[in-house]
């Protein structure tokens, strides 16, 4: 079994991604694996539009979140995930206030379709769909500061994996998002060269894709990840203006994970993260590190 | 197999749900019927012309509707309109809504567009916009709150001066509209018997066009390809004849180049010194403020930006205001804030600090409502589209719309300037430069605290807008009150700065409403 990390960056940390829906593993009928995991994410260069800067008026803004996580298997093909994430903001320079609160609730089916031996390994194929929509009425106009931005989503899944017997596995996967409007606080925004006379704006969709190899031995599981998400339109964010929540937010990230199943506690693992931002367009160029632990439940284990 | 009965129904669900997501740029608007045509309002009192129009801005009879001339022109309309496309019918469409306020949204729009500040240079420091430069970086202007009150008055005015010299030509001559000459010609908005000649349209064109290329001259294309627009929709719709037009679009431009005019009150009023220099900056510090009021006991602002950043327009409180001499402007002033030392001013302190650690989410609302900062069409512009809905409803014709924009236009100019004067009189510190754990809701605006410029400007705004449309007076005062105290939840000013900045505000509304009691327009 495997979890999950938050993508915690800044405008992008609101994709909170889960590794258990973008993964090729499944857990068992009746296992429920949960925990909490911790994410730092901090940023100081930015990029405006496409020209990368600093900002004095922000210095590093610096995101930490505490998620929760659940993964059941309602059968051994079929399993359900849920999570959910803390997240607090705050910038080391100039006067904007931070925000905290609870942030989105995202809520996914996951489905093994695919599984059949091939050569000396096992390829599977996975779908899932997921939905996640905001829990508290918090600010999505204050970028970014701001916790999320506040629209619902709903994402199809494609997640194609290869292993080897000797613990070995490639996975690839990819996702179209569809994204809900979102109400402004205000009647009026200026977005992509327009002046809109409504609080209504329009949520461009959201694709990403990510490539990964790791290797399960001995309890211990290393994973390195290249992730990639693209915003489907959205304005840029204007010179020395503030970012703004329909920006077409593009960034390409490597990933390293790794998880340790305790041998001397049954059931427990430690999970630690660590992510960087190598390109991206109206985002943070963040790094992160997550850690945290999950605990797996044999509900219908038979005694 | 199993992976289509899953993938197909829910991309089904997902396309369905993604389908109607496309958002409006404004809300859909009645074609305008004006319920008065305001046939006398050739004898309004003009705000900057003189009300000799056939001295001042001289327009040549048209020829008769009989003539040969005319009837050739009756011909291309009857061309044009056989032949509309989608298009063309949309053109019409978005201009029959009334084209005082479709020109009104477009200055909203070029506004939010240039109202950023400078971005810091690699050294630290920062360069002014340059019209002579507008392209550059930074892009000229900066539409900042006071650019835009002014520009939003001077177009205002630009407009409703024109609008008054074409109701005087269009009375003089009384030709009318090509659809009432010709049963042949469709009129494709609401008919009326207002005279065409000059067309409103072509007036509107050609001195809106103007004026905006020269204060928003890096939009010279939009601008210019909108006016255009505004001209064809005039022709194809059946409401004005060639001539009509192109005597309409000389008059327009002649208002526009005596009201921009060499030695013009435009071109002297002072908003050419109004960002100031190293040296006014220093010396506003040293001495605290032009007032020199406190000198010893008053801690003067300071640009809380990194790097620094230099005050807004210091200057911008001795630009000339409409209806209001800067005398009576100087007599209007505020008196003193709390001196920064003073127990009063702790008091407040600690009132904004509550604010800034416990706001409400309304609180948060209201704060990011009101919010108009960089990037936005500022407060001057939230009151321009507030006045909107009104000015729809009252299906006033397009000089009384004029009138309604110029009379809220020239109040907050004088809000802002007024505003602006005491702000540099005073120089008092924002919160957070007093108490730098005070983390503000909203952007902290570069410039001193006292009196807030939501209030002055929202106060006035009401005011001219409670007299224009009584039925709603109350709620404008409402609206008023809530963007004064969206300033005290955002953490970015004093309680004393909101009230004293409202009265202060209702005070110089009056005299643009004395303006509007003898102007000879009635309500």
């Amino acid at each position: 079994m495997k979890s999950f990390y938050t993508a915690a960056c800044m405008l992008l940390f609101f994709y909170t991604h889960a590794q258990t829906i973008q993964d090729g593993l499944m857990m068992p009928k009746g296992d429920l694996c949960t925990g909490f995991l911790f994410t730092h994410d901090r940023w100081t260069n930015y990029w405006e539009g496409t020209l990368k800067r600093e900002n004095g008026n922000i210095g590093t803004i610096t995101t930490n979140s505490l998620t929760w996580l659940g993964n059941y298997g309602i059968t051994d093909k079929i399993n359900f995930i849920a999570m959910l994430p803390y997240v607090s903001t705050r910038a080391s320079q100039g006067v904007l206030s931070g925000m905290q609160g609870l942030q989105d609730l995202t809520l996914a089916v996951k489905y093994n379709a695919l599984e059949k031996s091939l050569g000396r390994g096992t390829f599977r194929g996975f779908v899932v769909g997921s939905y996640a929509t905001p829990v508290s009425d918090y600010s999505f106009d204050f970028l970014p500061l701001s916790i999320g931005l506040g629209t619902q989503r709903v994402s199809g899944r494609v997640t194609l994996n290869y292993s080897w017997p000797n613990g070995w596995y490639v996975n690839g996967t990819t996702a179209y998002t569809w994204r809900s409007n979102v109400t402004l606080d205000r009647p009026s925004y200026y977005s992509d060269g327009q002046n809109f006379l409504t609080n209504e704006v329009w949520m461009p969709n959201v694709m990403d894709f990510s490539f990964m190899a790791g290797r399960i031995k001995n309890g211990l599981e290393l994973i390195l990840a290249y992730h990639q998400q693209n915003t489907l339109g959205g304005g840029d964010i204007r010179r020395q203006d503030m970012p703004f929540v329909s920006n077409r937010m593009n960034f390409s990230r490597v990933e390293a994970t790794g998880m340790y199943y305790l041998p001397m506690i049954k059931n427990l693992a430690v999970r630690a993260q660590t992510g960087y931002t190598l390109a991206g367009r109206n985002v943070g160029q963040s790094f992160y590190v997550t850690a945290g632990v999950l605990y797996t439940f044999h509900f219908s284990k038979k005694l | 197999m199993k992976l289509l009965k899953i993938l197909v129904p829910s991309l089904l669900v997902a396309l369905l749900w993604s389908c109607n997501k496309e958002v409006e740029k404004s809300p859909a608007l009645p074609a305008l019927e004006p319920l008065r045509l305001d046939e006398i309002a050739g004898s309004w009192t003009p705000v900057i012309l003189s009300n000799n129009y056939s001295l001042q801005v001289p327009l040549a009879a048209p020829a008769a509707t009989t003539s040969d001339a005319y009837k050739a022109e009756l011909t291309t309309i009857k061309n044009a309109q056989a032949g509309l496309t989608k298009q063309q019918r949309d053109v019409i469409a978005y201009w029959s809504v009334g084209a005082v306020i479709r020109w009104n949204q477009i200055m909203r729009e070029l506004v939010a567009r240039y109202n950023l500040p400078p971005a810091p240079r690699e050294d630290g420091t920062y360069v002014f916009p340059d019209a002579e430069n507008p392209f550059a970086d930074p892009a000229f202007p900066f539409a900042n709150p006071p650019y835009a009150a002014r520009a939003y008055a001077y177009v205002s005015i630009a407009q409703y001066d024109a609008l008054k010299a074409a109701w005087y030509y269009k009375y003089l001559y009384n030709r009318a509209a090509p659809y009432m000459v010709d049963a042949s010609v469709q009129s494709l908005v609401p008919r009326t018997s207002l005279p065409a000649y000059p067309s409103e349209d072509a007036v509107l064109s050609g001195v809106t066009a103007e004026m905006l290329k020269i204060l928003f001259p890096a939009s010279v294309e939009q601008i210019t390809r909108l006016a255009a627009d505004q001209r064809n929709a005039a022709l194809w719709s059946g409401k004005a004849a060639p001539s009509d037009i192109s005597a309409g679009l000389a008059l327009g431009k002649s208002v526009a180049s005596v009201i921009t005019a060499p030695g013009s009150r435009f071109r002297t009023d002072g908003m050419g010194n109004a960002v100031g220099n190293a040296a006014l900056w220093k010396e506003l510090q040293d001495s605290v403020g032009f007032g020199d009021f406190y000198k010893s006991a008053q801690m003067p602002w300071l640009s809380l930006e990194s790097p620094p950043r230099p005050p807004m327009l210091p200057n911008f409180g001795k630009v000339l205001t409409w209806n209001i001499s800067p005398a009576q402007l100087v007599a209007e002033r505020p008196a003193p804030p709390p001196s920064t030392s003073s127990e009063k001013m702790k008091q407040e302190l600690a009132e904004v600090k509550k604010y800034a650690d416990n706001a409400t989410r309304e609180e948060l609302r209201i704060t990011h409502k009101w919010a108009d900062g960089a990037g936005t069409y500022a407060p001057p512009g939230h009151w321009n589209h507030i006045a909107e809905e009104s000015v729809v409803n009252a299906r006033f014709s397009e000089v009384r719309a004029a009138r309604a924009y110029a009379l809220l236009n020239m109040a907050l100019h004088n809000a802002g300037v007024g505003c602006w004067e005491a702000k540099y009189y005073y120089f008092n510190p924002r919160p957070s430069q007093l108490d730098p754990s005070i983390k503000t809701k909203t952007g902290l605006p570069n410039f001193p605290s006292y009196t807030s410029g939501h209030s002055t400007f929202s106060a006035s705004a009401s005011v001219v807008l409670g007299y224009l449309f009584p039925d709603r007076a109350q709620f404008f005062t409402s609206e008023a009150k809530e963007a004064s105290m969206s300033r005290l939840y955002g953490a970015i000013h004093y309680r004393s700065d909101i009230e004293v900045g409202y009265s202060h505000g209702v005070l110089l509304a009056a005299y643009t409403v004395n303006f509007a009691q003898s102007d000879g327009a009635g309500n």
